[in-house]
């Protein structure tokens, strides 16, 4: 049935809306616009000077003409290192060659001459798990100083640290899902395992090098002088070492003969869920700019955001009466149908019992879930713990945990507190999880935590003696809001890759579209679940 | 259940079933089948039985528009869950209940107002989130049960409406 909207799209309310949410999205183009484009002169004067490509004409040599590409995480790093790293210093995204679905990483040598950071290690393990999760076949674009030396403590040696990247280079070729690399620069130390733990790699004369270590290195090592070609170039390793497969004449052709041998890769059968001919929404995307309000503390109806989602803004609700603080209920994009999972309000006893239920139900049917998170939270107080909130909350996480299809998240305003557990938060393995430019994270609000800070603060002073004027309290709580403030949003959660990436509101039925297309290349296991406390 | 269409106001009852070629139209007992080609070049033949005309049809939402002899007629699917639900005066949706226990930061109507359906009645918080509480239909409200400040639990009465007149 078709969701019947009760906006008033010519309401002040909508028009205001309107003008702040456009307003964001375009903050948000433009910050993806430069961390994509702008560069130093200096640095693509560089690359020039190294008869190397700028890593963007790197990606439209090597994708399909007028294919999408669903480019992850692009502000990874955006708040971190004073914003010098823009991207984190790589690319990585879903894209399209020779008809193959594929997962790309490309090294941005126009960034600290591609040098990995904390930031971009972790950003490159997500892709890598992204491709083992949905086994997507991976190109590696290879040019890359390797790791940041200041900063080697935050990236070599935990698990999820640099070590992450060849074990998951190494699992995908066990699951038979191949990789191929085209080392267009230098590819130093760990960097140099990347081509070798491809199954296939293509090395450009010249430009390209692998090695452990460099002429430097060398140098300092065993007194040995060697060129960079004599050490690693493209000649020793495709005639005399065997580490690299293909020698390429230029960029050009590397990427050409990359092209090549993903044609050559077997077009894996998708998982066969139920399917409708695709159909646009009945409402205009364009109208979610109005929907979602200035103020992140004023709710909204979740129908009104999945009716400009889904295919001819049709829903199934189930359970339309019970539990109404979530929204469930079934619906197409794309064509795939979905199973959707919305917060209308806070969490209560009904609502998580609600949920449980139709993720199992989900999960019986192979129906893959999306979830739309703008969640304060369980509900607090006696009557709801003597109703035993936690435990229906528990039994919402474990039926989250437990789920086998597919899940997708779009964080579309507040997620705070286990509320973001539940609904399939970033440590509940959903294949992909996005947010909107005016999202907020957070153990709780960032009024409600400052308070809290503050007032300790304040009390320890108290005891000592001293009497704070409103002034004092005010300098106090402030710096404390500020910074919480700041912690909790969007940009910060999104350059600290706790997303998949932001975006524009209208662009997500086009991400979710690709996301669940990604998704559908893996098998779904038969579900199986922890205990359910009763 | 067949489906409904509305045309020029006129309620009709049919069954379009899919078969090989297209479409089959159950209509008393018998079968007519039913096909609407395009050519390619954004001009569409429309079959029915053994009568094949040319004709161009565009769908918005639940209406088709069909052109077919210089006339145009609209075709209206109406959705059965919609056309089956009772629209009695008088429903549990008339008294407006709090979705979740909270405090009242505002009420902007007094008994007797006129409102539209999804003007605001009265704003809550509750976990730091505050909900408009909006009109489900047009109606004249009966009753405030909640002043501004006051606290309520889940479930509390807020806004009463008088209920819609037949007709």
């Amino acid at each position: 049935m078709r969701i019947e909207s009760r906006i008033d799209t010519s309401s002040e309310e909508f028009r205001a809306n309107m003008a702040h949410n456009r307003g964001l999205a375009a903050e948000l183009r433009t910050r993806q616009n430069k961390a994509r484009f702008e560069r130093p002169a200096r640095d693509i004067d560089r690359l020039t000077r190294q008869n190397k490509l700028f890593v963007r004409d790197r990606l439209n040599l090597l994708l399909d003409p007028d294919t999408p590409f669903l480019e992850l995480s692009t502000l990874a790093a955006n708040m971190e290192y004073d914003g010098e790293v823009p991207g984190a210093g790589n690319v990585i995204g879903i894209g399209i060659i020779a008809g193959r679905e594929v997962m790309i990483h490309a090294d941005d040598a126009s960034v600290k001459g591609g040098a990995w950071y904390p930031l971009t290690i972790k950003k490159m393990v997500r892709a890598l798990d992204i491709a083992i999760e949905n086994r997507l076949p991976v190109v590696h674009l290879c040019d890359s100083a390797g790791g940041f030396l200041p900063l080697q403590a935050d990236l070599f040696a935990d698990k999820y640290y640099a070590g992450r990247l060849f074990r998951n280079q190494a699992i995908l070729s066990k699951r038979r899902i191949p990789q191929v690399a085209i080392v267009l620069g230098h590819c130093t130390a760990g960097g140099a395992y990347i081509p070798a733990l491809s199954e296939y790699n293509v090395i450009v004369r010249g430009t390209g090098a692998i090695f452990l270590g460099g002429p430097p290195l060398v140098k300092a090592a065993t007194g040995e002088e060697v060129t960079v070609d004599e050490l690693g170039g493209a000649d020793v390793h495709t005639r005399i070492s065997g580490t690299a497969d293909y020698p390429a004449d230029t960029e050009q052709q590397a990427i050409a003969i990359a092209r090549d041998i993903v044609a050559q890769f077997r077009r894996p059968d998708k998982l066969r869920i139920e399917r409708l001919p695709p159909a646009p929404p009945y409402y205009d995307p364009e109208e979610l700019y109005g929907i979602v309000p200035r103020d992140i503390k004023v709710q909204f109806d979740m129908r009104e955001v999945i009716a400009r989602i889904v295919d001819g803004s049709r829903f199934h609700e189930y359970q339309p009466a019970y539990g109404t603080t979530l929204v469930c209920g079934y619906a197409h994009i794309w064509g795939y149908q979905v199973g959707i999972l919305a917060n209308n309000g806070v969490l209560f006893n009904d609502s998580s019992l609600k949920a449980a239920h139709f993720m199992q139900l989900c999960n019986q049917h192979c129906v893959p879930m999306i979830f739309l998170q703008n969640i304060t939270g369980y509900m607090v107080g006696r009557d709801y713990e003597h109703r035993g909130i936690t435990k229906d909350g528990a039994k919402m996480i474990m039926a989250v945990a437990g789920s086998e299809v597919p899940k997708i998240t779009v964080m579309v305003n507040g997620s705070f507190g286990a509320g973001n557990y539940g609904m399939a938060g970033r440590a509940f393995d959903s294949r992909f999880l996005f947010a909107w430019p005016q999202h907020q994270i957070s153990v709780m609000g960032a009024e409600q935590a400052a308070n809290v800070l503050a007032d300790i603060k304040i009390r320890q002073l108290q005891r000592h003696g001293q009497t704070l004027t409103p002034e004092q309290v005010a300098a106090i709580r402030e710096p404390i809001l500020e910074e919480y403030r700041r912690q909790s949003s969007a940009y910060y959660s999104t350059s600290e890759i706790w997303d998949d990436g932001i975006l524009d509101p209208v662009d997500t039925r086009n991400a979710l579209g690709l996301a669940l297309s990604a998704a559908l290349n893996a098998e779904i296991d038969r579900p199986h679940y922890g205990v359910f406390r009763m | 259940m067949k489906h409904l269409f509305v045309l020029d106001g006129q309620e009709y009852e049919l069954w379009l079933g899919r078969d090989a070629c297209g479409y089959r139209l159950l209509l008393d007992q018998e079968r007519i089948p039913v096909a609407l080609a395009s050519d390619g070049c954004g001009r569409d033949r429309l079959t029915v039985g053994r009568v094949s005309v040319p004709a161009l049809a565009a769908v918005d939402g639940d209406v088709v528009h069909v052109h077919v002899d210089g006339v145009t007629r609209s075709l209206r699917w109406v959705d059965p869950i919609a056309r089956y639900a009772a629209h009695s005066g008088a429903s549990l949706d008339d008294i407006i209940v709090a979705p979740m226990p909270g405090t009242v930061i505002s009420v902007l109507v007094e008994p007797g107002h006129e409102v539209a359906r999804g003007e605001t009645l009265v704003v809550i918080e509750s976990m730091k989130l505050e909900t408009a509480i909006k009109a489900p239909r047009d109606a004249t409200i009966d009753l405030v049960h909640v002043s501004p400040g006051r606290t309520f639990d889940r479930s509390a009465p807020l806004v009463t409406l008088a209920p819609a007149s037949e007709g």
